[in-house]
């Protein structure tokens, strides 16, 4: 219990500390900043509780289209990770490939994006979800093949089935994976989302807010954006945590 | 009689287990050992022979009684560097070959360079790797890399030898041979030697006494003297003699 | 079933794709062009041999401004590198360390930093001072996680050994700990590299003068779309350079690796 305490009292004590210390300007005289450049947390929390519906609704833009990406990214990236693995060696080619593409900076795939779909939520789901397939196709191909031989020679020697040994064997023991990805795949969804709001046509969104308030040099209200954005990482975060804390009741990870 | 080299006395050793049902691996050892002794731990897995090594070697601290080394404490014989550890698994570091994994632990006690090659060369002929030095672990089949951590433990040169079931891995013609050349060494040395094993004809080749341990909770059950002429050489193990003992510790063990 | 595929085999299979893709792509920007007839194929999806061709006449211009953005990219890269490195050491060390730090590792990467590039570049005011912070704080979670978990991840009895003769917390870190996770840094580094590319160019895309960010905007506003596609695939060439980099020197620092390849890394 005490233990308990103490892991969440020392992260507290120092988060209080740093906002402390930003907020009585320590950062500025260190960093050499005017208070116009870097705004104090006080003025930010004022900013964002005077505009909460507008910075609310934009928040909602963007997270609903990070969220869609990422639905139809994972699912994407999870089926081609199923299908490298049901044809082993075509499949792990192609696994190369896309280990490749997971390393094309995904700020290019903005302009494109923009030439291919018409609209601002298009584009950013576009984005999105390409991001996220890499990493799932990655996460889930490891999942489905990590598998302990004699696992396998186990369900040969019953004479399983390739889609039995799959049900049973390789999506279980995906899961972990899967739930891996999917906490990468949040933080990159929402930095995906907010980068091809820089470049496409919406008016509306968490990085137009940015990209518009900086422009008016509105920069409190900027970095109240960036709050929320963050929150909603974090509680998106908190939530895979917890879904996976049920889903994996089995694994030593949880223990 | 001399004072005993090894004194372990009332050891208890209970490990607390998260459920609450905490686990007791041993309760109320006692032992004497005399100095230049070859003594076995033999015991079915489980029964705490790994627990009563390590608490000997200071890695782990009993809760009850206590161990004195030439009336010393366990920490003082480790802080002054005077044993040689083997343990269960080859416990190799993968980035250093052979020969510098046998060199990582005269490199920390800042033995001279050309002392450890002169050492590592001999250890490596010792156990047969001489045309193995330069190899990486992952190069290496188990028995072999079992056999780098046993020459570790003898380049040392240490006064006390503690070897956790060191043969365990290996196949029954290098065990044997192995056994043997342990005696050769050791007899050369007269080094107290503590090995732990679940073999029994193992352990009644090698040891001067046998202590059974048995589980549940962990406890010295019996302690045999093996009475068998040294220097022993492997055809001691189909004398008629050699197979009593062994029948005798297999029926000590019946009995529990 | 495990195949069992060997080294040349792959190396075959990986160029067939890579065919297959480019001969797909051809055959998509047909399509896209004459059966479609969509007025803008030519900047949707241009044909891949004129990007290449378009690449190979732009070829020194384009690896100017690469390796400008390159270059910043890998000044971060080994900033946020070592940065990730010491804390993952300091929070080895100190279990207090670890409670205060590690819940604000994991909510830095929720703070969409690539979305902060203005803000840092309003408050630093000098692009490549900007673009290497932003690299280097991109870079450092991914290396601080694994480092960490290669540190947290070495066997108790390899611990035992070193502690049974005495050694000191020095010579611990020294000759077990750090060469231990070495293999769990590069799986840090192999993540992180391409990230800090991305980075250097969405700061070029921001506002900068130089390199090959700024190649992809200009390209895109003068409707030059053979030029903004063969930025393109400078740019992805980047990453994944940077990626291979990596792979490389892993090869070259850790030769005992070659037979057992690690498992892949934690990212959040
Ligand atoms: N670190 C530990 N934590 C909890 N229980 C342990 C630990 N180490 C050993 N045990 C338990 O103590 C008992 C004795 O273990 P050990 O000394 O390893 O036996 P042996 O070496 O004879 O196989 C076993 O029941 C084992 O499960
Ligand atoms: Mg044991």
């Amino acid at each position: 219990m005490k233990s308990k305490v103490i892991t969440i009292l020392w992260p507290l004590a120092f988060g209080i500390a740093l906002i402390l210390a930003w907020q009585f300007g320590l950062f500025h005289k260190v960093l050499d900043l005017k208070p116009f450049q870097l705004p104090v947390p006080s003025e930010i929390a004022s900013t964002l509780a005077a505009n909460l519906p507008k910075a609310l609704k934009d928040c909602g833009v963007t997270i609903s289209g990070a969220l869609v990406g990422m639905i139809i990214g994972s699912l994407m990236g999870f089926m081609i990770a199923a299908i490298a693995t049901f044809f082993p060696k075509w499949g792990y080619g192609g696994m190369i490939v896309v280990t490749a593409l997971n390393a094309v900076p995904i700020v290019a795939l903005s302009p494109i994006m923009n030439l291919w779909f018409s609209t601002g939520m298009e584009q950013k789901i576009a984005v999105v979800t390409v991001v996220c397939m890499a990493a799932m196709a990655i996460n889930g191909y490891s999942g489905l093949n990590n598998i302990n031989p004699y696992s396998i020679d186990l369900m040969h020697s019953v004479a399983a089935s390739e889609w039995t040994i799959f049900k049973k064997l390789r999506f279980p023991n995906s899961l972990p994976y899967i739930f891996t990805a999917s906490k990468i795949n949040i933080a990159s969804s929402i930095i995906a989302a907010i980068i091809s709001e820089y470049f496409a046509a919406s008016t509306s969104g968490l990085g137009f807010g940015i990209k518009d308030n900086l422009r008016k040099a509105e920069m409190a209200m900027g970095w109240s954006y960036i709050v929320v954005a963050s929150l909603a990482g974090v509680i998106l975060y908190c939530v895979i945590l917890l879904v996976e804390r049920d889903a994996l009741k089995w694994h030593a990870s949880q223990k | 009689m001399n004072a005993p080299e090894i004194q372990i006395k009332n050891v208890s050793m209970v490990y607390p287990v998260n459920n609450g049902q905490d686990i007791v691996a041993l309760t109320d050892v006692n032992l004497d050992i005399q100095e230049g002794e070859f003594i076995s731990l033999l015991g079915p897995s489980g029964c705490g022979k790994t627990t009563l090594l390590r608490i000997i070697a200071d890695l782990n601290q009993p809760t009850a009684g206590s161990v004195a080394i030439r009336g010393q404490s366990p920490r003082d014989i480790r802080m002054q560097r005077k044993y040689g550890i083997v343990f269960q698994n080859p416990v190799l570091y993968d980035w250093r070959t052979v020969r510098r994994n046998i060199c990582m632990p005269m490199e920390i006690m800042g033995i001279p360079k050309k002392e450890r090659t002169a050492r590592i060369n001999r250890v490596l002929e010792l156990v047969g790797l001489q045309d193995f030095g330069d190899k990486y672990p992952f190069e290496l089949s188990g028995g072999m890399q079992q056999r780098v951590g046993i020459a570790r433990a003898l380049a040392l040169d240490p006064e006390f030898l503690f070897m956790d079931e060191p043969f365990s891995a290996l196949d029954e013609f290098t065990r044997e041979k192995l056994n043997e050349d342990l005696l050769s060494i050791w007899s050369k040395a007269k080094k107290t030697v503590i090995f732990v094993t679940h073999n029994i004809p193992e352990s009644v080749f090698l040891s001067d006494r046998v202590v059974v341990l048995s589980p549940h909770p962990g406890r010295i059950s019996a302690i045999v003297d093996i009475n068998l002429p040294r220097p022993r050489e492997n055809s001691i193990r189909e004398t008629p003699e050699f197979y009593e003992y062994v029948t005798k510790i297999r029926r000590s063990f019946e009995g529990v | 079933m495990s195949v069992a595929i060997g080294k040349r085999e792959q190396r075959i299979v990986a160029i067939v794709w890579v065919i297959g893709i480019i001969v797909v792509w051809e055959l998509a920007s047909f399509l896209l062009k004459y059966v479609i007839q969509d007025p803008m194929a030519s900047a949707k999806l241009p044909y891949p041999h004129i990007v290449a061709m378009t690449f190979v006449e732009n070829w020194k211009i384009l690896l100017e401004a690469g390796l400008v953005t390159f270059s910043r990219a890998a000044i971060g890269f080994a900033l946020g590198s070592s940065v990730g490195i010491l804390l993952a050491v300091l929070m080895s060390l100190s279990k207090t360390m670890e409670r205060i730090a590690f819940p604000y590792l994991i909510v830095s990467q929720m703070i969409p930093v690539l979305g902060l590039a203005p803000i840092i570049f309003n408050i630093v005011r000098d692009m490549n001072v900007s673009r290497i912070m932003i690299a280097a704080y991109i870079t450092f979670f991914p290396v601080a996680v694994n480092m960490l978990s290669g540190l947290k991840s070495v066997e108790q009895e390899k611990k035992d050994l070193l502690f049974s003769i005495a050694s000191s917390k020095f010579k611990v870190y020294q000759k077990l700990m750090l060469p231990f996770s070495m293999s769990y840094l590069f799986t840090g580094l192999k993540i992180a590299a391409p990230m800090a590319v991305t980075a250097s160019i969405l700061v070029d895309m921001l506002g900068s003068k130089s390199g090959i960010g700024v190649k992809i905007l200009y390209s895109l506003y003068s409707n030059s779309s053979n030029i903004f596609w063969a930025s393109v695939l400078t740019s992805a060439f980047m990453g994944i350079i940077s990626f291979y980099v990596v792979v490389f020197a892993e090869r070259l620092c850790l030769p005992w690796q070659k037979a057992t390849p690690r498992k892949e890394g934690v990212r959040a």
